[in-house]
């Protein structure tokens, strides 16, 4: 082996980069975490409690920290440019040092579909229109003007995710579930409120979701509405109203709500794009990072030495992008074993 | 100047004869058929025009600066424009001058028509007149004029960019058969003129090319045989001009008179609308205008191709490029004889049958009773578009209540439709049942103003409501009157730079381009579109459109953003809560409605 102890560079410190770079670490590489914002952690950091087991944020993170305690980690920086060079890549990074590294490892994960987009929602107009991150950081933080005391909540599904005009024709694959989650929390905060969702089509493929969905109707009363919302008004005591077709019944439905909570889609993150571009590594049409095979080889790019973890490649739940982030720390470790 | 066959004749003339006398009758019959099938009161209301003197004269200006100058193809394109003229009005003086030819010298001839055609072979000029060098000079002056313009054709024909267009029409096999005998008349009359200029005499022209094929062609024996072939081109032509585009000729003299007098489009395949298809002269002009064609395949959907189908009665292809296209009315803004494509559209729509009719009489309305009586009161109906674009509808309110307007909101709950999407779909019938319903309300509030910050609303109440007493307006317009009366005061942004869209509905549809400019003007620096105010270009997401997908009209709305962004702006601002919609999705931008941009500097 030329490099006794390869570089490898990990851009992103949410789950997907801090389980890989721990299990790079444990290898025996040297992984570097490269992340934009002043905290690791990513988008779960943000998070409150986790479905299925209504689990505290805090509890994955927590391990996740402890292994990349060792792992150089750099905050508040972002990449400039990278650049392909024979066998290796080199960083130019934001504070203006360059990093060479053997290896790239996206951990890169998703935006938060701009919820603004869809104005007939209202959200950024209305003031009870909040989106789902916005409610679990009131879990967070229990801080904001808007959620007071809410007798009827709505929680609407696929905001910018299957639909096509959003330019997002993908389904977000988390939403439906953390939309359950987070009407059975409401409901268990405000005992007296009414909760409605308003779904197309609810995908509840994971372990226990389908029992999570069935409690949430018969043990906390939660109204499923099928049926998109067609737009959104505001009452002149600054309540909502929202007009939908509940596709079941075949009848137009109108109720007057205190909050509304619009479940914002996945979406890429556009500074992995970016990335990508640079080095030559292929953008699928969606918008996500593309693998060199979808069944096979989902953590290798079409590149050598470009590997891939976590929502880059698509809308993904904790399980699946920690599962993800260690087969891609073996893909690496395969990688170089290989090179010899 | 003397003749020189006694009999006046030579059956070389015979096959101008017959095309001619083809061409009349034929136009002749197409001309009492178009007139027939005018509905009673439009037929009455069009021959009353040709006897009254302001239309006479409109009439006869319109044809002259229409169909011979082409002043409007001129102010688009000088070299098409040249092209146009040199033809049309060097044919014209060709004529003019052949007949003042044998009135001059052969008066007792004038009731031969082909007289004044083969007046060079006919006659032998034994002295040299003042007044024959003088025609003889001028005749040779148009025909230089024609064939100059012939020859710019022959150019554009194989390589359109070089006069400035794109794309240019596919002919037809009939079409290049007239095309071809078009090209051939004028340089045949060249060759036969000059064959025999040493016994009719010519000009500068004809007498040196005289000289030249003495030397080595032998003039009299190619006389006879090239008139044969000039007579035998303009017989061809004459004989398929019905079949072709060139139709357009003879059906653009009846056009106009027509359009003058105001008669619309009443039966998608009868009267004016035929006369419409028939005046399409098929330049393709409409193909390089129209939004859908950055999509190659839809190049095939521009006016002009509807206009071929309709004359072939392809109804399958009728009723494709009917239903695909976007109504934004460039095809006519552009049309240098001004065919109504959407009119045209629509009234083919409206041919079709429905399963569903639904009847939209019975919905309840609930009557605003004299919310906003008396002078001064606006009512303001938001309209289903806006609905869906909140932040429209709260900076006018804002605006109205800034400026101490009086004025209610006629749709809070979501209103009636106001009929334009069902009347673009082509059921007008049913979009009447709507207008009655609307009417209702507005009636009922006292208002004096109606207030819609939708272009699409504004056309349809504007022009379909009988709302005498009322003043039916748009946003734009209504902000620029308060700021100009003082009424709202709007803080200038310096260096915020903003670019106008122009929606088709307010400005090919209502002319209104001057207003929302000056309007925004008070809160930043304008900047200008690629192509603005009638050239302006469809963001792709009109209701017009029956059958265009989502992805299809992607690359519609980003050529517009692209022309929209040449200048850099800052913003990109508009009227129409649709066009805002569309552009949001892809813009790199911010894109705004008027209200917005003005209420946040008030």
């Amino acid at each position: 082996m030329v490099n006794r102890q390869p570089i490898i560079a990990v851009i992103g410190a949410g789950i997907a980069g801090l389980e890989a770079a721990s299990q790079l670490a444990a290898l025996g590489y040297k992984p570097v975490l490269i992340e934009k914002a002043p905290v690791v952690g990513g988008h779960v950091a943000e998070w409150n409690r986790l479905f299925p087991d209504m689990t505290p944020a805090e509890d994955v993170l927590q391990p996740l920290l402890a292994g990349t305690a060792k792992v150089r980690t750099l905050l508040n920086t972002e990449i400039s440019a990278i650049n392909r060079l024979k066998d290796e890549y080199n960083l130019i990074l934001s504070d203006g040092s360059s990093l060479l590294c053997q290896a790239v490892l996206f951990a890169t994960g998703f935006h938060l579909f701009d919820a603004s987009k869809k104005e007939e929602y209202g959200y950024g107009i209305y003031d009870r229109v909040i989106t789902n991150r916005d409610l679990e950081q009131w879990f967070n933080s229990r801080q904001d003007a808007r959620i007071d005391k809410p007798r009827a909540v709505g929680f609407v599904h696929c905001v910018g995710s299957r639909d096509l005009k959003a330019g997002n024709p993908q389904c977000s694959k988390v939403c439906c579930i953390t939309a359950i989650k987070q009407a059975i929390e409401m409901k268990e905060e405000f005992p007296d409120a009414e909760i409605y969702c308003f779904y197309m089509d609810l995908r509840l493929f994971g372990k226990k979701y389908e029992d999570f969905y069935i409690r949430a109707q018969r043990d906390y009363g939660i109204h499923f509405i099928r049926g998109r919302i067609s737009e959104v008004g505001e009452a002149i005591d600054n309540r909502v109203v929202v007009k939908a077709e509940d596709t079941l019944s075949g009848k137009p439905v109108k109720v007057t709500l205190d909050l509304l909570v619009l479940m914002a889609g996945i979406v890429c993150n556009p500074d992995a794009q970016q990335y990508a571009r640079e080095i030559g590594v292929a953008v699928d049409e969606d918008g996500f990072l593309k693998s060199r095979n979808n069944l096979a080889a989902i953590t290798d790019s079409s590149r050598p030495g470009v590997f891939f973890a976590g929502a880059c490649t698509g809308a993904k739940t904790v399980p699946e992008t920690l599962a993800e982030a260690r087969s891609a720390a073996l893909a690496i470790h395969n990688y170089f074993n290989s090179r010899g | 100047m003397r003749e020189r066959f006694a009999s006046g004749f030579d059956p070389f003339v015979i096959p101008f004869v017959i095309g001619m006398a083809f061409v009349l009758g034929y136009c002749l019959i197409a001309m009492i058929r178009v007139i027939c099938q005018l509905p009673k009161a439009d037929r009455k209301r069009f021959l009353l025009s040709l006897i009254t003197p302001k239309y006479i004269w409109m009439n006869l200006r319109d044809i002259f600066l229409n169909c011979l100058i082409h002043v409007k193809l001129w102010k688009r394109n000088k070299v098409l424009g040249y092209m146009h003229s040199s033809i049309a009005f060097g044919w014209f003086m060709l004529i003019v001058l052949g007949h003042l030819e044998v009135m001059l010298f052969v008066p007792e001839r004038i009731h031969l028509f082909y007289y004044p055609i083969f007046f060079n072979y006919f006659v032998a000029e034994t002295e040299q007149t003042l007044q024959g060098a003088l025609l003889m000079f001028l005749m040779d002056f148009f025909l230089l004029m024609v064939l100059s313009g012939i020859l710019i054709a022959i150019i554009k024909r194989f390589a359109s960019r070089i006069v400035g267009m794109r794309r240019t029409t596919r002919l037809s096999a009939l079409d290049r058969v007239g095309l071809y005998s078009l090209w051939a008349i004028f340089p045949l009359r060249l060759l036969a003129e000059s064959f025999t200029a040493h016994i009719s005499g010519g000009s500068f022209m004809t007498i040196p090319a005289n000289w030249l094929f003495r030397q080595f062609l032998g003039n009299d024996l190619n006389a006879l045989p090239t008139w044969w072939a000039y007579s035998i081109a303009l017989c061809i032509f004459m004989c398929v001009l019905p079949f072709t585009r060139y139709m357009h000729i003879p059906a653009e003299m009846l056009l106009i008179p027509m359009r003058n007098a105001g008669i619309k489009i009443r039966h998608p395949r009868k009267g004016f609308a035929l006369l419409e298809v028939y005046s399409c002269p098929g330049c393709g002009v409409c193909i390089d205008a129209c939004p859908m064609s950055v999509r190659k395949t839809n190049c095939k959907d521009a006016t002009v191709y509807l206009n071929r189908q309709l004359r072939r009665g392809n109804e399958r292809r009728i009723a494709e490029i009917s239903d695909k296209c976007l109504l934004c009315g460039k095809c006519s803004a552009v049309c240098q004889v001004g065919v109504q494509g959407p009119e045209l559209r629509v009234a083919q729509r409206e041919r079709r049958k429905f399963a569903l009719t639904p009847s939209y009489t019975g919905m309840d309305v609930q009557p605003l009773t004299a919310a906003v009586a008396g002078k001064g009161g606006v009512l303001y109906f938001a309209g289903c578009m806006t609905q869906l674009t909140p932040s429209i509808r709260r900076a006018t309110a804002s605006l109205l209540d800034k400026a101490g307007v009086r004025w209610h909101l006629m749709d809070p709950d979501g209103g009636l439709c106001c009929g334009r999407p069902l009347m673009m779909a082509g059921r007008s019938e049913q979009a009447r049942e709507l207008i009655a319903k609307n009417l209702e309300i507005i009636r009922a509030s006292g208002c004096d103003t109606l207030l819609l910050s939708c272009p699409i609303c504004y056309k349809v109440f504007k022009e379909e409501y009988p709302l005498e007493g009322v003043r039916v307006v748009h946003h734009s317009v209504f902000f620029q009157e308060l700021i100009a009366a003082g009424k709202l005061s709007v803080t200038h942004e310096d260096g915020l730079r903003l670019v106008w869209h122009d929606p088709c509905e307010l400005g090919r549809g209502c002319g209104i381009y001057e207003q929302p400019r000056q309007a925004l003007a008070t809160a930043g620096e304008i900047v200008e579109a690629g192509m603005h105010h009638a050239e302006s270009i469809c963001c792709g997401g009109s209701l017009g459109s029956l059958t265009l997908s989502y992805e299809q009209r992607q690359p519609m709305t980003q050529n517009a953003l692209d022309n929209l962004t040449v200048a850099d702006p800052d913003q990109i601002v508009t009227g129409c809560p649709l066009c805002l919609a569309t552009f949001v999705r892809m813009a790199d931008r911010p894109v705004r409605d008027l209200a917005e941009v003005l209420d946040e500097h008030c």
